[in-house]
């Protein structure tokens, strides 16, 4: 019998998980509104995206990062033919994601589909939707498959979780269990519940990241405590933006993460910036991708987190995440 | 000079021939493409499409040659450069549309659009084309959300169609004909004349006793009998479907009101489905092959059938600015 190491997929195949070094999360690539690809306005001209991609991901590459997870699921711009060319030319890991949401994200195949009544997915056909994608490979619609999805990814509604909300979490659960590969949840209203949707399907805390978690609400209700004590993976992952009220700024964040550290949950930490490397259709957000190793880390080290702990939130925290179990 | 706007380039009105008013090359609700069970190769597309294609052009030879308006909405699986190709290599004019079927068919970036960015939209793709392909579109697709309910976003979708029309010329179809006041209040507040409305799906199983017929009809809009053939005799009907007699004395009886030059028909459908399986066996040919027979039976003369087929879908598509 053959020994197999643990693999992480990335778009180019599976990695073995010690090979991915530093890790960014919850990042995207190309990030397209769905519909934006349409507008008459809009053009996407792969060359100059393929240029402005590379561009950062060298950068990324040259401050010490290794892999970047596009964590914007299967329908918001994801391109793997792209994809798989900027992983090949600038040597960095890329770790794409299925999944979809909020609900004002989907399609109305989804919601509204040809039947009557128009009965929106259960997550039970999400859970195969995405489950696929792992087993079979990623779409490109209409064409083929490509490589493995690494990770399912999904959002609430910002106003609160809606039916479909509800069976897209529950459906990517249902997948990760299936497959073995990781979920990611971005909160609606309230991280420790909706992160109880997806436990309840019986997927174990270790294999979810929750994102969003410095949130100022977020923060203010203890909810990063709360998310690591359950065992999931906690995602400060808005790390460089430090202009806007609803998010808590980079010195506030090192604190989070000090008394993360501090109560021994160093081993649940994720940092990464949410940064937009191309964005159609929606206002760009201009953020190196390496923001977290340049001025970041830095940061945490003079807010007393040892050099050993950064590296474990860096490297080996990522690592456990991704890995395909 | 009278034009309209085909995938190929304009064309005279006159050259339009038969039309077939309300079709899908293929047809897929938003996102359906992200799921394999409904793939086919292209040559698969192809091959279903092709034929049904020419076969319409043979039928159509009689009346000097054919017009297929493809009713497919943005975000629908709308593929215009693939319409180009099926144009120049069978010979039917095609006419493709901008719009959307409804408002729950418009992806996020649209439906969080404002009327003036809507019909900004709607006025480069009659105007200057449809992404990069240069193809045109003749008309403006827009439609009642699933629910018979006019919503938001539908009207929203109305009030834009409504002014791209009145800039450019081109007409407006509608994807279902139920809760119509709405509608009729957007256009007239907007001031395009009813006759360059055609309000679609009168004809479906699901829509009878929702539409307002007498006023469509009284404000001179145009009424579409445009799914016939989804007859429940079918093995396996759609659930919009309609016993095929009921459909026909319906239709007939319009004609025999005196709205002849209001009414318009088609089959509304699929050559190759995209996102759906279709109705196996129903194609744009039923018009040929079923209707005009029943027509005919009927005791509609070949005068009245032409002026169903040919010249009322040659004024409804010729733009029009007033
Ligand atoms: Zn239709």
């Amino acid at each position: 019998m053959k020994v197999t190491s643990p693999t992480v997929n990335t778009v180019l195949g599976p990695v073995p998980a010690d090979d991915l070094g530093v890790v960014s999360v919850h990042e995207a690539l190309l990030s397209v509104v769905p519909g934006a690809e349409h507008a008459y306005d809009i053009t996407l001209d792969r060359a100059e995206i393929f240029e402005i991609l590379a561009k950062k991901l060298t950068d990324f590459r040259n401050a010490g990062g290794q892999t970047i997870v596009d964590s914007t699921g299967m329908f918001h711009g994801r391109d793997l033919r792209l994809y798989e060319a900027l992983s090949r030319s600038t040597g960095v890991h890329i770790v794409a994601s299925t999944g979809m949401g909020p609900e004002e994200n989907l399609g109305g195949y989804f919601l509204t589909p040809q039947t009557n009544p128009p009965t929106p997915w259960p997550a039970e056909r999400f859970a195969d939707l995405f489950g696929k994608e792992v087993t079979e490979g990623m779409v490109v619609p209409r064409v083929e498959r490509r490589g493995a999805a690494g990770l399912v990814a999904t959002t609430a509604t910002r106003g609160g979780m809606t039916p479909t909300d509800e069976s897209l979490f529950r459906g990517a659960a249902r997948a990760a269990l299936a497959t073995g590969v990781p979920v990611s949840i971005r909160y609606g209203v309230d991280a420790v519940t909706e992160l109880q949707l997806v436990l309840d399907e019986g997927l174990p805390a270790d294999r979810v990241v929750v994102g969003d978690l410095d949130r100022t609400e977020a923060v203010a209700a203890g909810w990063p405590t709360a998310v690591a004590e359950r065992g999931a993976f906690v995602a400060v992952d808005h790390v460089g933006r430090n202009d806007d009220d609803a998010f808590i700024r980079d010195a506030e964040r090192a604190a989070l993460v000090a008394e993360l550290v501090a109560a021994g949950q160093v081993d649940r930490v994720l940092l990464s910036s949410n940064a937009v490397g191309v964005a159609k259709g929606h206002p760009a957000y201009e953020l190196p991708y390496a923001h977290v190793q340049t001025a970041f880390a830095p940061l945490l080290a003079s807010h007393g987190v040892a050099d050993g702990d950064i590296q474990q939130i860096l490297v080996a925290n990522p690592r456990a995440l991704l890995t395909v179990r | 000079m009278s034009r309209v706007n085909t995938v190929l380039g304009p064309v005279a009105a006159a050259e339009l021939g038969f039309v077939a008013v309300h079709e899908h090359i293929g047809y897929g609700m938003p996102g359906s493409e992200l799921d394999t069970q409904w793939w086919k190769t292209p040559e698969q597309r192809y091959e279903e499409t092709v034929p049904k294609l020419r076969r319409f052009a043979e039928y159509s030879r009689g009346y000097g040659g054919c017009t297929f308006v493809d009713a497919t909405g943005i975000c629908n699986g709308r593929d215009v450069d693939y319409y180009q190709s099926l144009s120049a290599k069978t010979g039917v004019h095609i006419v493709a549309a901008t719009g959307f079927v409804g408002g729950d068919t418009a992806l996020r970036f649209f439906a969080e659009a404002s009327v003036d960015y809507l019909m900004r939209q709607f006025v480069h793709e009659i105007t200057v084309g449809i992404g990069n392909t240069g193809g045109k579109a003749g008309i403006i697709k827009v439609g009642v959300s699933r629910g018979f309910r006019m919503k938001e976003l539908d009207l929203r979708i109305y009030r834009a169609a409504a002014r791209a029309a009145l800039l450019t010329g081109v007409p407006i179809f509608t994807h279902l004909a139920v809760d119509v006041e709405p509608a009729l209040a957007v256009f007239a507040e907007e001031g395009l004349p009813l006759d360059r409305v055609l309000f679609g799906h009168a004809d479906d199983g699901v829509s009878q006793g929702k539409v307002n017929e007498k006023a469509i009809l009284g404000g001179g809009g145009r009424i579409g009998f445009d799914t016939f053939g989804y007859d429940l005799e079918l093995p396996d009907p759609p659930f919009w479907g309609r016993h095929r007699r009921e459909r026909l004395e319906h239709f007939l009886r319009l004609i025999h009101e005196g709205h002849l030059d209001q009414v318009l028909a088609s089959a509304d459908a699929n050559c190759s489905p995209l996102g759906w399986p279709g109705v196996k066996g129903h194609t744009v040919n039923y018009i040929y092959e079923q209707l005009i027979p029943d027509l005919r039976q009927e005791g509609i003369d070949e005068a009245t059938i032409h002026r169903i087929f040919v010249e009322n879908p040659a004024d409804f598509l010729t733009l029009t600015t007033n």
